[in-house]
């Protein structure tokens, strides 16, 4: 892949997280249509082609989305981990392991932003943290997932796309 | 795994790490003024674009295309309730004016800077909006913010030039000393990770119940008193507990807010130890 493509794409979701997402509301959280992108991109095209992305959303949606700038980049980086998890092959069909690292990735991603807010002075409450963001985030990804992966394996080659590997 | 990758994960761990670090410090601010700037635009562009796709879909999620006229309704609820409270607090200070024998204003300088909601957090666990004004327009950190009902929205969090953070009340990080107005029984408006509010510290002794007007105390110099913060919604009482559960509602339509006031003329005051 192009790199600067993945870049152009990574910019304008982070920005679409940012704007546009937060109206879609679901169970008292927003989608986080990145992370999910982001998981697909890594099942559909592998780790190498996905960090530069993660690197580019990191920044961008600190910047513009009113995060403390870093802390996103922070929060993506377990699907770095996720990616040799990827390349060890414990799950042979496609579709299941997108959705088990989106509810991987989702719980990591909202554990860092929740002890990032606990150790900065805020809402020391975990039980209700798990209640009221980790639960309803990953019930919601995993949701949003599927059809977000759908799209993404247009990226691959229409011989892998067409195997029966779901 | 690849050389290749090792390199770009430690330069993403390295530069989460500095990132964070930099903001700490402020150094990025004049980078992150810039990019709200710039972005903004294309931020309303793209919310414009796919306001009436979230319109149709929270109106089916909400049961209803009654959501427009509701959220007209709750507003002019919302002023007309605060109006209510601030008359009723008026009385109360009145009263208490009138037994020592002097009649004090409440703000008699009140100041406003109007600012347009431009951007809101995009995780699920902050409460957090940015506004059209910043310290160029007289907004500092610490200033308070309300709606046009003039009840409690937050406070400002950080100024940058030409654009501002507000915290809203419904933050985790959030603390507002309040009182109930009727019972005058103390405590802490506190924000939750559900974007909802609890009363804490309300002794079980004191006498608070659903529908009661909370408003903010004055205690600890963060906030004016007497500014409208909410209903109490619910109150649970456990003989085991030291205090009781106190849920608010409040006032204002965070989650749709639009418009807000900054009052400038208020400045926030940090109480030294005695």
């Amino acid at each position: 892949m192009r790199y600067w493509v993945g870049a152009v794409v990574a910019l304008f979701i982070a920005l679409l997280q940012a704007s546009s997402i937060e109206q879609f509301r679901v169970l008292s959280v927003t989608p986080n249509l990145l992370l999910v992108l982001l998981v697909s991109w890594l099942v559909v095209r592998g780790l190498d082609d996905v960090l530069p992305m993660i690197a580019v959303a990191g920044v961008t949606l600190g910047f513009v989305g009113l995060q403390t700038p870093g802390l996103v980049l922070l929060a993506l980086l377990p699907i770095a981990g996720l990616g040799l998890l990827r390349e060890m092959h414990l799950i042979h069909s496609d579709i299941l392991m997108m959705l088990a690292f989106v509810l991987a990735a989702t719980i990591a991603y909202e554990f860092i932003m929740i002890a990032s807010l606990m150790l900065t002075g805020g809402g020391y409450d975990v039980l209700a943290a798990l209640r009221s963001v980790v639960l309803p985030a990953t019930i919601v990804n995993v949701a949003i997932a599927p059809p977000v992966y759908m799209l993404m394996r247009f990226a691959k080659s229409p011989a892998r796309r067409n195997r029966l590997a779901y | 795994m690849t050389a290749r990758t090792l390199v770009w994960t430690g330069f993403i761990a390295i530069a989460a790490f500095v990132l964070m670090a930099a903001s700490r410090l402020a150094i990025l601010d004049p980078v992150e003024n810039v990019t709200l700037n710039v972005t903004s635009p294309v931020q309303a562009l793209m919310r414009g674009v796919t306001s009436p796709v979230a319109d149709w879909v929270n109106n089916i999620t909400d049961a209803g295309a009654l959501s427009d006229e509701n959220a007209k309704l709750r507003d002019e609820n919302e002023r007309l309730t605060s109006e209510l409270a601030r008359a009723r607090e008026d009385a109360i200070q009145q009263q208490g004016a009138n037994d020592l024998g002097a009649v004090r204003e409440q703000f008699p300088n009140d100041v406003f800077v109007a600012g347009a909601v431009i951007s809101r957090d995009s995780s699920s666990v902050r409460s957090i909006i940015a506004i059209d004004r910043g310290s160029a327009d007289g907004v500092r950190e610490g200033q308070i913010v309300v709606s046009e009902g003039r009840s409690l929205v937050g406070t400002i969090s950080k100024a940058f030039d030409s654009y501002a953070w507000v915290t809203l009340i419904t933050d985790p990080k959030s603390a507002v000393s309040a009182i109930v107005q009727e019972s005058r029984a103390e405590g802490v408006v506190a924000g939750n990770y559900d974007a909802s509010l609890n009363m804490e510290f309300v002794g079980q002794g004191a006498a608070v119940t659903k529908g009661d007007f909370v408003i903010t105390s004055g205690v600890g110099g963060g906030y004016p008193a007497g500014i409208v913060i909410g209903r109490v919604s619910t109150v649970q009482k456990a003989d085991q507990d030291l205090f009781q559960k106190v849920r608010v509602d409040h006032l204002a339509s965070l989650p749709n807010i639009e418009h807000v006031l900054v009052l400038t003329s208020f400045e926030s005051q940090k109480l030294e130890q005695p």
